[in-house]
């Protein structure tokens, strides 16, 4: 009845590869934003499927906690993107290209 | 306005390629590890109500069935810390400068 862990893997292993592909080429700040949670959720599916092939509740409890620092990344990032507007008026990511302006 | 980033794009194709490689490596990797089958968790135990003592760093209270897991009291706390800690910068990341706000 359960899957494999092979095949937890392989789901992982491309939700990650999708968020790293969408951190490389996206624009859109708040689509930069979606890819790195995909990335973070790639980590949380390794996790429970660990935690059930060993048959201990780590790291069930510990996706949890990524799941909490997803939230507190999302606030900080989301704040981010409204100062990026406010000062260029677009929500580009490269336009930000030095840390003062 | 959003569109999405096309492979074909001869400025995307590159970071498509590096992408799609990684996923080939991982998957060599995952399939040749041969992992053994899982060991899963037994029928009559409450995973929720055992996660829920795991938070707390109570589990010598979740009874014989539960499955095994660590405490995770000062994680929990911690966290609790980085949230706050988070939607306070949120805050003040979003507070107009010119406005003043309650920060001023």
């Amino acid at each position: 009845m359960a899957v494999a862990v092979e095949y937890y893997l392989l789901l992982s292993a491309a939700v990650f590869c999708t968020g790293v592909f969408g951190v490389l080429t996206r624009e859109n700040a708040l689509m930069f934003l979606i890819s790195v949670e995909l990335m973070l959720n790639s980590a949380n599916i390794n996790l429970v499927a660990f935690s059930h092939f060993y048959g201990n509740l780590t790291g069930q409890v510990f996706a949890l906690f990524v799941m909490a620092l997803a939230a507190a990344e999302v606030a900080v990032g989301l704040g981010i993107v409204l100062v990026l507007y406010r000062n260029f008026g677009d929500i580009d990511v490269r336009d930000a290209t030095t840390m003062r302006w | 306005m959003t569109t999405r980033p096309r492979l074909r794009d001869p400025a995307t194709f590159v970071t498509g390629i590096v992408a799609v490689a990684l996923f080939v490596v991982l998957v060599t990797v995952f399939l040749g590890a041969g992992f053994e089958g899982a060991v899963g968790y037994s029928s009559d135990a409450n995973i929720t109500a055992t996660i829920g003592y795991a938070l707390f760093g109570l589990m010598n209270l979740a009874g014989e069935s539960a499955p095994a897991s660590e405490g995770f009291l000062a994680a929990f706390e911690i966290i609790d810390v980085v949230l706050v800690a988070a939607l306070v910068g949120a805050v003040m990341l979003a507070t107009r400068d010119d406005e003043g706000g309650d920060g001023e």
